[in-house]
């Protein structure tokens, strides 16, 4: 920041050693922990998806089995043209089994009576509802997310009473939206839960909960805090955890993990060589070898 | 001579009885807050970015410092979130001795808010009793996994270790001991003079209020909801205890006092029945030593000892980190309520106030 002082006289200038290369990397492009890499892929989960994607791989799967088949038709040709033995027969690989205590929870489709009932009260408002690991979730349209708020909470047979948590989730890598927002809602009479979603796109600002559920006060402002994400009629959209003056939404995915201005020395590798030199040290010490053998 | 303007002043960040890092702008005409704004953040350290970069098995060790009284509840609501997220099934044994120490963490945890809230208000005395007893708590936890506070205790799957030996020895001795050490307490203040006069009708917060504001736990049973995500979604070993949810009508800080209280008899009821069934057994699920994740979310609540904590996970494909993680921390959402809690009161009911409401810094700035 400050300008290196410049010596005023000779004799200092004669004396001035050369600044020493230290560990220090003050190169934001040069330090290897602010390479942030980007998430290539959009973890949203979601039925259609999921649907599509067990479709392609049968087919990717039963594509490669007839190639395994004809390679063996052709290699069987091949052998007994050449009259040698017949090339084992290609075996079937088999989906790979969860492990024993683990069942992984794929999402299907909606059975639930408030799914069903929501579904029937938002008609095509509701962009995909589905359900998985237990949990109901309905995603509505980015514009309808207050409608669908005031059914849930109004509806008699929904009771939605409680808005539990509200969160949202930066996704670089998806084409027509950046951002899932989600509400999670608590009835507590009847003992449910349920997550409302909206996909919104970078730059636009979804209704406020905070008229239905003022609980969505401080959750909506530290999404904005932390994705920038701007809601409408908001009481007062302002930062919450970190400083009013701070750059940049640090939970989205292009904010480094290194602090601004925090110099960049990699700690772990030293310390994890000083650490090792001294167990060695002490190790020889004590007569012990550490010193793994060498290769022949 | 006397003009007549409201002034404003600053209580915190650095004061004792903000339990932390707690800013409040208060503004006051006479002695009556007029307007109050908690301003928080001062502990910001950015958990859920550091999580996001961390694997499922590194990131529990940061839950332990977000609720730092209380690191055994959130080292549960993470080993299930995560559980949730891949569908792990925990072996029984594993779950008993899980709900054991979360229920002596949540004791552990109530007997600090016990001790500083009533430090707090002027009765000095309780909080050395209250010492006494969590030093014991922390000892069993030091047993457990080695750390008093720091605690990590479980793995996901189940636990790394079973119980040490003569673990459940020293505690059926607490067991024994404690009854009577909450019957000491209450003699210290339920039907102190100076204890009623400073409570009873201070900081209300009405049932209606409390749903809508989000605010859950004591608080909110204190207003007569019996909301205890231990009875409404069961996790761990909840579903086969017998225990009751205490509950208070009045509202107020004396109603609260008196659940929390009520609450650590409960919970030395579950942990009676801990020792007596824990189930013999394996303690952890075979699982894969590495874990990755299909896409899929879940939002995993608890009950914590200040109300509902939960975790929501993002998991993507082949990921070895949460793709996003989210806390939803019970004194955030309660801290919300403390505007509507003392607005029109006395300066002096704010410190009750924020008593309380059991907030822990750690876990509203994460």
């Amino acid at each position: 920041m400050s300008e290196p002082n410049t010596p005023d006289t000779p004799q200092e200038n004669a004396v001035t050693p050369e600044v020493p290369s230290g560990p220090y990397v003050y190169d934001y492009a040069a330090s290897p922990q602010r390479q942030i890499v980007m998430p290539k892929t959009v973890p949203l989960p979601s039925l259609k998806t999921y649907q599509a994607e067990v479709v392609a791989a049968a087919a990717a799967d039963e594509a490669k089995w007839q190639k395994q088949l004809a390679d063996f038709e052709v290699a069987k040709a091949k052998a007994e043209a050449e009259g040698k033995d017949a090339p084992k027969l290609p075996v079937r690989a088999v989906p790979r089994k969860d492990d024993n205590d683990m069942k992984t929870p794929w999402p299907v489709e909606a059975k639930d009576a408030d799914l069903l009932k929501l579904q029937e009260l938002l008609g095509d408002k509701v962009e995909e509802i589905f359900e998985q690991a237990g949990e109901l979730v309905c995603q509505v349209k980015k514009e309808a997310i207050l409608d669908a708020l005031k059914v849930c909470r109004d509806d008699v047979s929904l009771k939605y009473e409680m808005l539990a948590d509200q969160s949202a989730t930066h996704y670089p890598a998806a084409k027509d939206f950046a951002f899932s927002v989600v509400y999670h809602l608590t009835s507590i009479s009847r003992c449910k839960r349920l997550r409302l979603r909206i996909l919104i796109p970078e730059g636009f600002s979804p209704e406020s909960a905070c008229s239905e559920y003022p609980s969505a006060n401080w959750m909506e402002r530290e999404i904005y805090d932390m994705l920038g994400i701007r809601f409408l009629n908001h009481p007062d959209m302002t930062r919450i955890l970190c400083p009013e003056d701070w750059e940049g939404y640090p939970l989205r995915k292009e904010y480094p993990t290194v602090g601004w201005g925090q110099r960049d020395i990699d700690f772990r590798e030293d310390r994890g060589g000083v650490l090792n030199r001294l167990a060695m040290e002490k190790a020889g010490q004590m007569g012990i070898n550490l010193k793994q053998p060498k290769a022949d | 001579m006397f003009k007549n303007e409201e002034m404003e002043i600053n209580l915190g960040p650095q004061h004792p009885s903000t339990h932390g890092v707690l800013r409040v702008k208060l503004r006051l005409d006479g002695e009556t807050v007029t307007h109050c704004t908690p301003v928080i953040g001062y502990l910001h350290r950015g958990v859920e970015k550091i999580c996001e970069n961390k694997t499922y098995f590194q990131g529990q060790v940061w839950t332990d410092r977000m609720d730092y009284v209380a690191s055994i509840s959130n080292n549960l609501g993470w080993a299930e979130g995560v559980e949730k997220l891949f569908g792990i099934e925990v072996p029984r044994r594993a779950k008993y001795i899980r709900t054991m120490l979360t229920e002596q963490n949540r004791l552990a945890s109530h007997l600090l808010w016990l001790a500083t809230h009533a430090l707090d208000i002027g009765a000095m005395t309780v909080f050395l009793y209250a010492f006494r007893e969590r030093e014991y708590l922390l000892d069993l936890f030091e047993a457990f996994c080695g750390a008093r506070l720091t605690t990590t205790a479980f793995r996901i799957g189940g636990l790394r270790e079973d119980l040490p030996p003569g673990f459940i020895k020293k505690a059926q001795a607490f067991q024994d001991l404690f009854l009577d050490c909450v019957d000491e307490y209450e003699t210290l203040l339920t039907e102190n003079r100076i204890w009623k006069k400073r409570t009873i009708g201070v900081a209300k917060l009405n049932a209606e209020d409390c749903i809508a504001l989000g605010v859950t736990g004591p608080v909110l049973r204190a207003a007569g909801v019996p909301y205890d995500i231990r009875k409404a979604f069961p996790n761990a070993a909840y579903a086969e205890m017998d225990f009751e949810i205490p509950t208070r009508t009045e509202a107020d800080t004396y109603a609260r006092y008196l659940v929390r209280l009520a609450e650590m008899r409960q919970s030395h009821r579950i942990i009676q029945q801990c020792i007596d069934g824990l189930p013999e057994g394996p303690v952890m699920a075979k699982i894969p030593k590495i874990l990755k994740s299909e896409v899929n979310e879940v939002y995993h609540p608890i009950e914590a000892p200040k109300g509902e904590l939960g975790y929501y996970f993002v998991g993507e494909k082949g990921g070895l980190n949460p793709y996003r993680m989210h806390v939803r921390a019970p004194s955030f959402v309660n801290l919300q309520a403390l505007p509507k809690m003392i607005e029109g009161r006395l300066l002096a009911d704010v410190i009750a106030a924020i008593g309380t409401l059991d907030v822990v810094l750690g876990e509203i700035d994460r």
